[in-house]
């Protein structure tokens, strides 16, 4: 088992079962539909033309390349798009290092040589990105290859596992017949797949939000940065943005769809389903800047006289933002705002103690209450929530701290 | 109402776009730029203004490519660079504009020094003072502040308009020879025509492809608003051109017309213009200089930061802190750090290294040139957005006057 270097293969001369060297390899291609990581064939450069050489006839890799048959019985290479071309679709393009959750670029891809019976398996093992690859492709055919061999070892490798790198194709098509699926992205956190996001060109942040799981979309996108979220759901096709707009918390999806240019949201809000878009556009009538255009109408509120089991059991079958459960709103007749009772104080309490007895004084704003009057509530009162009434003294939605922060530090 | 609102809209979308064009065009007219008016307008007087037009317009098609690709592609000329041409050609490029920036930005620094000494100031407290002020602005703003700080540098140029005012010009000489066409005769003679290549050379060099397109993608300029974004360009463009004009103007309403024709650099104009167009007309050229050359060194630096890391695969960008992206801000620090430190070098041959960095600017000029006429219309990368046919035309017919005038620009420098 050896380590082979992309670059050192590319370019190396092919001898065949004769001896007699054939070509020049050109490329090097994976067919993932078939193994993820096994070289499928070696594109080699003869001079009949392009053929192509099967990972089983290879017999040895390096600075020369063996092959245990002959090159008249090598097809010839039809370009294709379910290939992956190592030196075309890897070598200094940009991919995601999922395990430093970065975008890199690829200087070098390492593949892992294994004699099996009378050929050679090779498979992609891991990407160079470090200062290794780029010496290693800078200096070929100017120093000798041992020395430079010798000065190599003295670099340390700076080198992504194959498992942890995400690919960017563009195309939807390819990355169907690649199997690319940012499995690994949409593992990281939101925060993280967002800043990955934002060092990536538009069309591959296009890519990526057209692949990666809805709910996984709608976090990332609540926490990219305001100009970057509106270029992408613009860029989306209007379906997929509608199911992403869907998963969003409802205050941020009213922000996302008042930032947009009207038609665009309209499409949007038209291809949703009833009950959000009912919210959304509920949402979407007040002032962005005000109490009501930074609530969210997914809140907890039970009657007054439930006792805490109560409580517990609409905790259960909440659907909103955690955020958004730190407090219970108390109702009394005409589903008045009576009362508040902190989430903790819940949890330390008896399941049979009705909720009335748990409420403490709130606080509460007009919807039409400015959101910098809105800070300086949640800065004096040391608040988690503030709930919004309207005039008749009905809770109408919430504003949770997070909102508060993104707010004041996204102040224009 | 409703016009009104759309008007004002107009104006808030092009406000939202107007910054990387603008800005990189009103950085063509740094100390080097400068110089160069002045000498052309005090030696050929208002003979030589008819350039002004051909010069913008190469600038506005050049221009134009790189912010059209910036905004198509969503990456740096020297990210496409890489993935189009592989790393060997990329390193070797990076290789020589780091150096041509280099030679750049000690020019810049020549400026800062000596717009402060007319005025009495030592290099010595100048220099590391701008120095640090440059490093202190980029490395502590955000993209958004440091584009409004350089866009209100830009605003300074208007100095140079007002004292082309104060220098009382014949406005219909020069209104005149700015539109006619220019007699045969003047080509006949060496200085004329090498004051040509000069103006031509100077006013397009190899970093503002870099800088326009890189600061183009972090503005997050997309395809679609595109076209204020070209907007952009023009109007920067003409802007610069405006500027200068004004500065040949000056120079010729006075220096020439009263027999003073041999200056070397903008601080020599200056000096020069004080006892023919008043204390006023000497602060701002004076002023202006300042301005242009601090500005220049401000951004040269982080082109060549940016282009450098993009290219080689290095993190980059102004949005990122110091330690997520070292080698960026180390490689700005030490161009500013060596860029100034070399001024302060008691008998450094300043003359000579100006000389020099045109000269390297010429040699680089057209292989970047090159580079981005094959990626503009390259249909993979751009789609619908390649050159038209036209438009082809006439970009590979200024790209190639370009390049035979740098040529014969470095020719004659290298000659002396």
């Amino acid at each position: 088992m050896s380590i082979v270097a992309l670059s050192e293969l590319l370019g190396a001369s092919v001898r065949d079962a004769s001896g007699a060297v054939r070509g020049r390899v050109r490329e090097i291609a994976v067919a993932p539909q078939d193994h993820p990581t096994r070289i499928a064939y070696l594109i080699v450069r003869t001079a009949d033309g392009e053929r192509m050489l099967p990972h089983d006839a290879v017999k040895s890799a390096g600075a020369s390349v063996r092959a245990t048959t002959d090159a008249a019985r090598w097809d010839r290479f039809s370009p294709t798009d379910g290939v992956l071309l190592l030196k075309r679709d890897l070598l200094d393009q940009q991919i995601i290092d999922i395990h430093g959750r970065k975008v890199v670029r690829v200087n070098d891809v390492e593949l892992e040589s294994t004699p099996v019976n009378s050929h050679l398996l090779l498979n992609v093992v891991s990407v160079d990105v470090g200062a290794r690859g780029a010496i290693r492709r800078l200096s070929k055919g100017l120093v000798p290859s041992f020395t430079l061999r010798a000065l190599l070892e003295k670099i340390p490798p700076r080198v992504i596992p194959w498992q942890f790198v995400d690919l960017l194709e563009t195309d939807p098509a390819r990355r169907v017949k690649l199997k690319i699926a940012y499995r690994g992205l949409a593992q990281l956190h939101p925060a993280d797949i967002a800043d990955i996001v934002e060092d990536l060109p538009p069309a591959e942040r296009e890519a990526v939000f057209e692949t990666i799981d809805e709910e996984v979309a709608a976090e990332t996108l609540e926490e990219l940065d305001p100009d970057v979220k509106v270029a992408i759901v613009e860029s989306l096709d209007k379906d997929r943005a509608a199911d992403i707009v869907e998963e969003m918390d409802p205050d941020a999806a009213a922000d996302l769809l008042g930032d947009l240019p009207e038609d665009q949201s309209a499409q949007i809000l038209k291809e949703m389903e009833p009950e959000e878009r009912q919210e959304v556009t509920q949402l979407l009538e007040f002032g962005e800047h005000t109490a009501a255009g930074r609530m969210t109408t997914e809140f907890i509120s039970v009657a007054e006289t439930a006792v805490v089991d109560d409580a517990i059991e609409v905790l259960k079958r909440f659907e909103g933002s955690r955020e958004a459960v730190a407090t219970i709103y108390l109702t009394g007749p005409g589903h008045k705002l009576v009362g508040a009772v902190p989430l903790v104080r819940i949890a330390v309490a008896s399941p049979a103690v009705q909720l009335s007895e748990l409420s403490e004084p709130y606080v509460a704003c007009a919807p039409d209450t400015p959101q910098d009057e809105v800070a300086a509530l949640f800065d004096k009162y040391n608040l988690i929530t503030l709930a919004v009434v309207d005039e008749h003294g009905r809770i109408s939605g919430i504003i949770t701290a997070d909102d508060v922060i993104s707010m004041l530090r996204h102040r224009d | 109402m409703a016009p009104l609102k759309s008007w004002r809209v107009r104006i808030a979308l092009v406000l939202a776009v107007v910054g990387p064009g603008f800005i990189t065009a009103n950085v063509d007219n740094d100390a080097g730029g400068i110089a160069t008016y002045s000498v052309a307008g005090a030696q050929f007087g208002y003979t030589l203004l008819w350039t002004m037009i051909p010069i913008t317009i190469a600038l506005v098609i050049i221009q134009e490519m790189s912010s059209r690709m910036g905004a198509v592609t969503g990456k740096g000329l020297s990210d496409l660079i890489r993935e189009e041409f592989g790393l060997r050609a990329t390193f070797l490029l990076m290789l020589a504009l780091f150096v041509t920036n280099f030679f750049n930005i000690i020019g810049e620094f020549a400026g800062v020094a000596s717009s402060f000494e007319l005025f009495g100031v030592s290099k010595y407290i100048v220099v590391p003072l701008a120095a640090f002020v440059v490093w202190g602005i980029v490395v502590h703003g955000t993209y958004s502040t440091v584009e409004k700080v350089f866009l209100s540098a830009s605003a300074f140029y208007v100095a140079y308009i007002v004292s082309g005012v104060l220098a009382r010009p014949d406005w219909r000489a020069a209104a005149l020879s700015t539109v006619t066409r220019p007699e045969s005769a003047g080509f006949r003679n060496y200085g004329y025509l090498s004051m040509i290549i000069g103006l031509a050379g100077t006013t397009i060099a190899p970093w503002m492809q870099f800088y326009l397109q890189a600061s183009i993608v972090e503005k997050g300029v997309t395809a679609r608003q595109y076209k204020t974004s070209r907007l952009d360009v023009i109007i920067g463009c003409l802007f610069a051109a405006v500027v200068a004009w004004f500065i040949v103007v000056a120079c010729a309403a006075t220096l020439h017309t009263v027999g003073k024709y041999t200056i070397e650099t903008g601080a020599d104009a200056a000096q020069a213009l004080r006892p023919l167009a008043g204390d006023y007309a000497y602060l701002l050229f004076a002023g202006g200089l300042f301005n242009a050359s601090l500005f220049a060194a401000s951004i040269l630096p982080i082109s060549t930061a940016y282009a450098v890391c993009e290219g080689l695969g290095l993190e980059s960008g102004l949005d990122k802190r110091f330690e997520e992206a070292p080698a960026f801000y180390w490689l700005y620090t030490l161009l500013i750090v060596f860029g100034a430190g070399f001024i302060l070098i008691p008998r450094f041959p300043l003359f000579r290294v100006m000389v020099l960095s045109q000269v390297a600017n010429g040699i680089l000029l057209p292989f970047v040139l090159i580079f981005v006429l094959l990626l503009v219309n390259d249909k993979e990368l751009m789609g619908s957005y390649v050159n038209s046919k036209w438009y082809n035309v006439v970009s590979w017919i200024t790209v190639g006057v370009m390049i035979a005038l740098t040529i014969a620009m470095v020719i004659a420098q290298v000659r002396g």
